[in-house]
């Protein structure tokens, strides 16, 4: 078969290590930040309560010290991962732990952790520790200098997923037609030294969501063909800088313009890292990596390809993966309703900045004996950030409302019924009420149904 | 360059070219918005004033403390009570700008926990002037402040001259009544300082809507002083939390003095000053009410919250000026003070959700969604 054929042929390893060493060194300093920031803290140990996610239910947060030791662990796994040392069992640690910490609060939900998450675990698949790395000074017989093309493939799919859906997505009345959200959020950020003046124009937001609309969606063409690579790289490096100066979004822009660089030549990460090996042994041939081999297949790795030349790894699991990947962004059409409105189906897809949503929920917790009603002070509860995504997503309010119930029982309530006066605005507009304000919320349970007391 | 990314140009410049005609109204500049004028209308019209008058009235009240403790008598302990007054009254017009001098800062909070929470603890209070020690700087904070001498100078169920007497009878009370006006004075006067001093150009130049920013800084702290208004102010004395099993007219802010509803008035007028950008002379300058004029859905917005803001005034001013609002709480039927709390609450949302989405101001720091 041409496709696999063609997925199992050999390609140079080089691209792969290029990934291996941004993705562990971008893990490392991400982490190191997180914790600088004291968001360990902040994010896990001081909130009363945490958001499940769906099936995720038991997933808890450890004390301190267990939070710390993740964490430091994390650092460990992927300066490992980076280094290539004890390669397979890091970079499965990493994937555990990063997920592990991910999958606490449902409320700190990003695209960008599920794409890191999802980085990690297809690093797991592959043999990015094959050169460059302290493996093959551990054990230079598992040097191989080719590997199948697939394991670069699954990247540049997985990458092209995200670019791809994080553009059509954008393909919507708000964004084209009314350059909502950047209409609020670009003259937000008029006092950026250079660009200031230019987020001062009227016609800014439209020309930004009409690019970023034919950016997202092509971009992945451009950096596929050699003759405009260059030029598209430069656009990834300028959008996602400008996009890292307008919004707080962290790590993010380092992530992309790290990860795209898989969209390079062969040759061209050859190049990087016969550069990089001469910088750091000056004058020597570098045995140890044998970078002086590098590019031609040696024993080795002619004897691995060679074995197996038509077998691909892990294929099944990859094409459920990938299958996986693309229909589940789909799911939205399964619901009734505006997926930026009722949010069903809205994670997981990479829409990613594609509204400007925000509400006020108010709760209220009734006595079933004494038919005495109290409002909620969320904040005795939740730390800023948990309130307001709580506010605006309906499966989180359930779930606050179960956790009310269950803390005015403890507190000596009898049997206490929860409603919630919800009001959110989306893109501008007034808000108004989000869910119905007199249902009872705690006789309610998340699945997979239409929520049918989200007001339409 | 290539055929194809010339061709990219040429689709991009086209796409905007249709945008251009298809949309008459985008051209030129859009009507900016200059937030340094507005941060320079509230430091110099709204702040530094408050902070001044702070300022004079806690000088004022540190000397009639002095004075009534070298000779307690109904004459110098009714100049007290009045220095406290005239305090409390400028207090209201300065309590919403916890943050720069006025923020949280290691173990010490922000100046609204420092000086102002209540209620008073009065065993706290009791306890540490029979201990005779006491430490001004920890995290007791219902044992000093406004409220703390408060409770000192007009006494719970005593008579003035039972005041009095307790203080004559005791000099650690009177040193303690001495530490705590001292302390108010200084901590007030180490924000007038630097807002006199560096502080108010770092303010106005730190122009940015991210989390630190100026903008975002004051608009969090108002929509928090919003809050705790309806929250603490009003709700809790009247027993609206889940777990209240009835109303706690102790609860109330100023109880000992009995001036809570003046007080609440104060705050709620503090709070529309901030949202016009008006001084306390009633000058009006660009505040964020002028922002949101100027932004996607603003209009809209004003619209609401203005017509919000006259309703609850008129709540306001249905709520009878006597008996204190303890007394009123205590009695039970208060109808009035019933409508005042649900047109506070119907307010929230225009003030916390609608306004920071379309301001696009950010309110946390954690990581936002990334493109």
């Amino acid at each position: 078969m041409h496709i696999r054929k063609w997925l199992s042929g050999p390609v140079s390893i080089a691209p792969l290590v290029t990934l291996r060493v941004i993705v562990g060194a971008m893990l490392t300093f991400s982490t190191a930040r997180f914790w600088a920031l004291g968001w360990i803290e902040d994010h896990y140990l001081r909130p009363l309560f945490h958001f499940k996610y769906f099936g995720f239910e038991w997933v808890e947060p450890l004390p301190a010290t267990g939070m710390y030791a993740v964490h430091a662990l994390l650092i460990l796994c992927s300066l490992c991962v980076m280094l290539g040392l004890f390669y397979r069992v890091a970079a499965a640690a990493q994937f555990l732990l990063f997920t592990y910490a991910e999958l606490i609060d449902l409320t700190y939900y990003l695209n960008h952790y599920y794409f890191v998450s999802i980085l990690c675990g297809l690093l797991i698949l592959v043999p990015a520790n094959r050169a460059y790395s302290l493996d093959v000074l551990r054990k230079p017989t598992i040097f191989q200098s080719k590997i199948p093309h697939w394991t670069i493939f699954i990247f540049q799919l997985q990458l092209g997923i995200v670019y791809f859906y994080a553009g059509i997505w954008k393909i919507n009345h708000d964004w084209l037609v009314h350059a909502l959200p950047l209409k609020i959020w670009i003259p937000a950020n008029d006092q950026l030294p250079l660009v200031g003046g230019l987020f001062q124009q009227k016609i800014t937001p439209y020309l930004f969501s009409w690019a970023g609309m034919l950016y997202d969606v092509t971009i992945v063409f451009w950096l596929s063909w050699a003759r405009t690579r260059p030029w598209a790289y430069l656009t990834v490096i300028v959008f996602h800088t400008l996009t890292g100066l307008m919004f707080q979004i962290g790590v993010f822009p380092l992530v992309m313009v790290g990860a795209t660089l898989i969209f390079f030549s062969e040759k061209w990460h050859e190049r990087i890292w016969s550069r990089l090996s001469r910088f750091l042994k000056p004058g020597k041939s570098v045995p140890v990596v044998q970078t002086d081999s590098f590019g031609m297949a040696n024993a080795v790795s002619r004897k691995t390809l060679g074995a197996a030349p038509r077998i691909i790894p892990h294929s099944s699991f990859l094409i459920l993966f990938f299958l996986f990947q693309i229909l589940f962004p789909w799911r939205y059409l399964l619901y009734p309703g505006n997926v930026f409105w009722t949010e069903e189906g809205y994670r997981f897809s990479w829409r990613v900045m594609l509204m400007e949503k925000a509400g006020t929920a108010t709760f209220f917790v009734k006595d079933a004996k004494t038919g005495r009603e109290g409002e909620v002070l969320n904040s005795e509860f939740l730390n800023a950030h948990q309130e307001k995504q709580m506010a605006m997503q309906p499966d989180m309010i359930l779930q606050f409302a179960h956790f009310l119930k269950k803390h005015y029982a403890q507190r000596g309530m009898s049997d206490p019924a929860v409603r919630a006066e919800v009001y959110v605005t989306l893109n501008a507009r007034p808000s108004k009420l989000l869910i119905d304000p007199n249902i009872d919320l705690t006789k309610l349970r998340d699945n997979w149904s239409h929520k049918t007391w989200i007001t339409q | 360059m290539s055929h194809r990314s010339s061709f990219l140009a040429r689709l991009l410049g086209l796409t905007a070219l249709c945008i251009v005609s298809a949309c008459g109204d985008t051209n030129g500049p859009a009507d900016n918005f200059d937030r340094q004028a507005m941060l320079r209308n509230y430091a110099d019209n709204l702040i530094r004033p408050a902070y001044a008058d702070l300022q004079t009235q806690a000088d004022a009240m540190l000397a009639a403390v002095e004075s009534f403790n070298s000779d307690p008598s109904s004459l110098t302990l009714g100049r007290l009570q009045t220095a406290w007054g005239g305090a409390y009254v400028v207090w209201q017009y300065a309590n919403a700008y916890n943050f720069g001098p006025a923020g949280e800062e290691g173990l010490r909070k922000g100046l609204i926990e420092e000086i102002g929470t209540f209620p008073a603890s009065e065993l706290k209070i009791e306890n540490a002037i029979t201990a005779g020690a006491w430490n001004v700087q920890d995290f007791n904070r219902d044992a000093r402040g406004f409220l703390a001498i408060e409770y000192l100078i007009f006494g719970k169920n005593q008579t003035f001259d039972e005041v009095i007497q307790a203080f004559i009878q005791n000099s650690n009370r009177r040193a303690y009544l001495a530490a705590l006006a001292e302390n108010l004075r200084e901590r007030v006067a180490e924000i007038t300082t630097a807002w006199n001093g560096t502080y108010r150009d770092e303010f106005v130049e730190n122009d940015g809507t991210d989390v630190g920013s100026s903008t975002s800084a004051l608009y969090n702290e108002f929509v928090r002083s919003y809050e705790s208004i309806k929250n603490f102010k009003l709700g809790l004395p009247l027993g609206k939390r889940p777990g209240q099993t009835q109303a706690e007219p102790h609860l109330v802010e100023a109880y000992y003095s009995g001036t809570s509803l003046a007080a609440l008035k104060l705050h709620f007028s503090a709070i529309e000053n901030i949202w016009h950008g008006r001084a306390k002379n009633g000058s009006d300058g660009i505040g964020f009410r002028e922002y949101l004029e100027n932004v996607e859905g603003g209009p809209a917005l004003i619209a609401d919250t203005d017509t919000q803001l006259a309703a609850l005034k008129a709540a306001l001013a249905a709520v009878p000026t006597a008996p204190s609002l303890s007394e009123q709480i205590a009695a039970g039927n208060h109808p009035e003070l019933d409508a005042l709390y649900v047109e506070f609450s119907k307010m929230t949302r225009f003030f916390k959700s609608d306004m920071s989405s379309l301001l696009g101001i950010a309110i946390t720091f954690s990581s936002g969604d990334g493109d």
